[in-house]
């Protein structure tokens, strides 16, 4: 429980000092020195969000109705579902992730980031790789391969500005203070070093050195599931072992669960990524290895989850309240169930059914948003207020954000399973005509069309609220903005 | 957690690891593959495609085609691919392949274009669905004549020079009449225009059945292919639509006949090319509906140019019927884009045997359906 949390507005006024003033100072002094790159970060990834949400509904509506707009030949199906899906990976899901990192090292590193526009040449470099990257997707000039078509100069450009990022990020640990490791540091600070790791890698092994045939398409599978889970993976958990405790004033249940959970994590999801192509043209060997670890990732799962569900114990109503808390719990729990999907698809007996299905969209989804996105918009909530020194305006607003938003990726991950389902149960069927299974996936495609309009309300609302903060028009009350009314005897009412 | 260097170490071990089992022994063991020939070091396969497949490759990229259309065949115990037969060719059958697919028919790719989602059909042997004597034009490398303006599979220019007078009377013919007997517009598969027209014609009516595996007869044997197979084609659908018993055995010789989808019945049936010939994926990527209602494919009209017909119409011009037909006077011709995006389609095939992977040719073939491998 810790009553200092509350930001100070300007803390140079603060002249008598207690033990407690002077934490309050420091973190206020850190996080003013963390407004400005943040802030950027966090602004460009929300007008990506904005964008590739725009991008998500073209892709959806046009898989449907594939009269749709077709003539344009930059507007063809298969340039703006790329463009949609770097967007959000690029766009939205690493500046985000990455907006967050900063704030949580120097916070947790107790320290003050040291020239600040540097990270801001690091976002903007990053912002033009993704805006070269875009345009070259819809110019034609994809390279064909998954989570991987930004064209050569718009991956040298992203290179270039993380190389920035990164090792600002990693450098802030050289100064940190006070000894302990705090958990999300680790997930931190392993996601910074990995990203450029398996980027280099697999550019090199598929642009630079070209490997040979079909071995493309298993970097490209390494580098995809290894960018789902050891790069946003990583960052939503660690994001997701600071907010929990936080929020609810409560230290981790265990330290040693999170250790093992930390390094079965790193040991056994960098193994994943072949099951993507089970009984595909490889030795059958490298396809078992991966859906073995595919598997054995139940064990990090299961010791995340059971941390935070122990670290939550008894705090739940406090969901009821706090807007941060709900998002990330919510984005934890989707975690447990992206996983246990993965394990599923995964085994051979499903993948001969699912493989070629809407199921794997379902699932990227589940991992990118329900799990990854919905932590990083609690994040926001925690942070924002913290930087502008404003709280946000409309508790209704955070709660149509959060509804939508669930509703929406509920309705989607519905959908698409069912849809998938039918789809593939019809495709490995061959008796029918091949068109069957794409018609008969259809009706839910409309239905997962449905969910990205309740997806875009979501996101242009969370937009809008953002731009009233930025612009300075939040509350200036001292208490942070609750989902609901707190009782009589706030207990936990400081706890935000 | 004690200590910075450990967890530093840790980390990038970990990643080193991964990228050591699945990316540097997997290409140690299957990452230098050569291509497999014979004894006397003929019938080597599979060789580089051709300058214009390669080109079409890149288009294919472009587009995301690869999003929707995987190329791989997965094994017969893994899944039902090779039972699969493709929609628009259901006789003679034409399946999704004859063996799964392996590393070694991709040696060549870059990139390698597996897939992952089938909201099309796998195209790893499409180029084998050709009618025969346009499938094996595209296989051979031509890195003799890269500037080569027309895909292998279309007719050579000369047709425009002699039989235009035969051709623009064929039309004009089918057209108002709309006999579904009468023999096919030779403009419905261009390569017809090339041999005289009337013998042709004769030919035709006088052939029986489909001989689509003589591949030495010059130019009679597409229309001959497309005249056959499609009355069965409505037929099979009148057949297989009422009952609809998905729960029947899945033995190959009754797969086809209820996969049967004739492309519109209102339509007449000669109007359509041969299925999987150049001139049917010319009008597929123009107007997927036009040939299969069902279709989730969305068009491609920016790879093709309307214009205004100088002279005689052109060889490979898109001959469209009714609704979206170009209109008395403007013709429909593919850009030099779409050329090589068919011949990239047209190219693709993986039904020669390999040694490591043993051929899973279903016995209950019709003869016409295998492929003549010489091997």
């Amino acid at each position: 429980m810790n009553p200092t949390e509350i930001p100070l507005k300007s803390p140079s006024s603060v002249t008598n000092l207690s033990i407690g003033d002077v934490e309050q100072v420091e973190r206020a002094l850190i996080d003013a020195s963390t407004r400005v790159p943040v802030l950027m970060f966090y602004a460009s990834a929300v007008v990506w969000l904005l964008l590739g949400t725009l991008l998500a509904g073209f892709t959806s509506f046009k898989l449907h109705s594939p009269d749709l707009l077709s003539n344009v030949s930059f507007l063809t199906w298969g340039r703006i579902r790329p463009a949609h899906l770097n967007v959000m990976l690029y766009g939205w899901g690493s500046m985000v992730g990455m907006g967050t990192a900063i704030w949580l090292m120097a916070r947790l590193c107790r320290t003050t980031l040291r020239h600040p526009l540097l990270l801001v040449t690091g976002g903007a470099f990053w912002n033009l790789g993704v805006l070269l990257g875009i345009c070259g997707i819809l110019m034609g000039d994809s390279t064909g391969y998954h989570w991987l078509e930004f064209p050569s100069y718009a991956a040298v450009t992203l290179f270039i500005a993380y190389s920035i990022i990164g090792s600002w990020a990693v450098l802030m640990f050289r100064f940190r203070r006070g000894d302990p490791i705090y958990i999300t540091q680790w997930y931190l600070l392993a996601a910074f070093l990995w990203f450029p790791w398996m980027y280099l890698a697999a550019q090199t092994m598929l642009f630079i050195v070209p490997v040979q045939g079909v071995l493309q398409a298993a970097v490209n599978w390494w580098y995809a599931n290894n960018l789902l889970f050891l790069w946003f993976g990583s960052l939503g958990l660690g994001t997701a072992y600071y907010m929990i405790p936080k929020v609810i004033g409560r230290p981790v249940y265990s330290y040693h669960l999170a250790a093992i959970g930390f390094w079965t994590y790193a040991f056994f999801a960098s193994w994943t990524g072949m099951q993507r192509l089970v009984d595909g043209p490889f030795p059958a060997w490298m396809i078992t290895a991966s859906i073995a670890a595919m598997i054995l990732c139940i064990i990090p799962v299961a010791t995340v989850g059971l941390n935070h569900h122990m670290t939550m114990r008894g705090y739940f109503p406090l969901m009821r309240y706090s807007p941060t808390l709900r998002f990330t719990v919510f984005g934890a729990m989707s975690y447990t169930a992206f996983s246990v999907l993965g394990v599923v698809i995964s085994l051979r007996s499903f993948a001969r059914y699912l493989q070629f299905s809407e199921v794997s969209v379902a699932y990227s989804h589940l991992g990118l948003y329900a799990f990854f996105s919905m932590i990083m918009f609690g994040a926001m909530y925690y942070i924002v207020p913290r930087l502008v020194g404003r709280e946000w305006r409309f508790a209704s607003l955070i709660k149509i954000h959060f509804w939508a938003s669930v509703y929406g990726i509920g309705l989607m991950t519905l959908m698409l399973l069912a849809g998938g389902m039918v789809q593939g149960m019809n495709m490995d069927n061959p008796t029918l005509p091949f068109t069957e299974s794409t018609q008969s996936v259809l009706p839910y495609l409309r239905g997962r069309s449905l969910s990205g309009i309740l997806m875009t309300v979501a996101h242009f609302v969370f937009a809008y609220h953002f731009l009233l903060m930025l612009l300075g028009l939040g509350r200036t009350a001292s208490v942070p903005t609750f989902l609901n009314p707190v009782n009589p005897e706030p207990r936990e009412m400081v706890a935000h | 957690m004690k200590g910075f260097t450990p967890l530093v170490l840790g980390i990038l071990a970990t990643l080193a690891f991964s990228w050591l089992g699945l990316a540097y022994i997997p290409d140690l063991q299957i990452g230098h593959l050569d291509p497999q020939s014979d004894e006397e070091g003929t019938d080597i396969y599979p060789m580089p495609k051709s300058g214009m497949a390669e080109r079409g490759r890149r288009i294919y990229v472009a587009n995301g085609c690869f999003y929707c259309h995987s190329e791989q065949v997965r094994a017969d115990y893994a899944a039902s691919d090779i039972d699969r037969p493709r929609d628009a060719a259901p006789s003679p059958p034409s399946k999704w392949g004859d063996r799964r697919s392996a590393p070694r028919d991709y040696i060549f790719d870059r990139p390698a274009l597996l897939g992952k989602m089938r909201m099309g059909p796998d195209l790893a042997n499409i180029g084998k669905a050709a009618p025969a004597e346009e499938e094996a034009a595209p296989a051979q490398p031509s890195p003799a004549n890269p500037a080569n303006p027309v895909p292998p599979g279309a007719s050579p220019p000369v047709a425009n020079a002699s039989p235009p007078p035969a051709n623009a009377a064929a039309q004009q013919n089918a057209k108002p009449a709309a006999q579904p007997s009468t023999p096919p517009a030779p403009a419905a598969s261009p390569s017809a225009a090339n041999a005289p027209p009337p013998p042709a014609n004769a030919q035709q009516n006088a052939k029986p059945a489909a001989q689509p595996s003589t591949p030495t007869e010059p130019a009679a044997s597409p229309p001959a292919t497309n005249a056959s197979p499609t009355p069965t084609n409505a037929t099979a659908q009148q057949n297989a639509k009422p009952p609809a018993q998905p729960s029947t055995s899945p033995a190959p010789a009754a797969s086809p006949a209820q996969a049967a989808t004739a492309p519109s019945p209102a339509a007449s049936p000669s109007e359509f090319p041969a299925p999987y010939s150049a001139a049917w994926h010319h009008q597929h990527l123009y107007a997927p509906r036009s040939l299969n209602l069902d279709s989730d494919m969305p068009a491609y009209k920016f790879f093709y140019e309307k214009r205004r017909v100088g002279g005689e119409q052109s060889a490979d011009a898109i001959n469209l019927r009714g609704e979206g037909a170009p209109g008395e006077g403007w013709e429909i011709v593919p850009t030099y884009d779409a050329k090589c995006l068919v011949a990239y389609l047209m190219s693709l095939n993986q039904s020669h045997p390999l040694n490591e992977v043993k051929s899973a040719a279903p016995p209950a073939a019709s003869p016409a359906a295998a492929k003549p491998v010489a091997k």
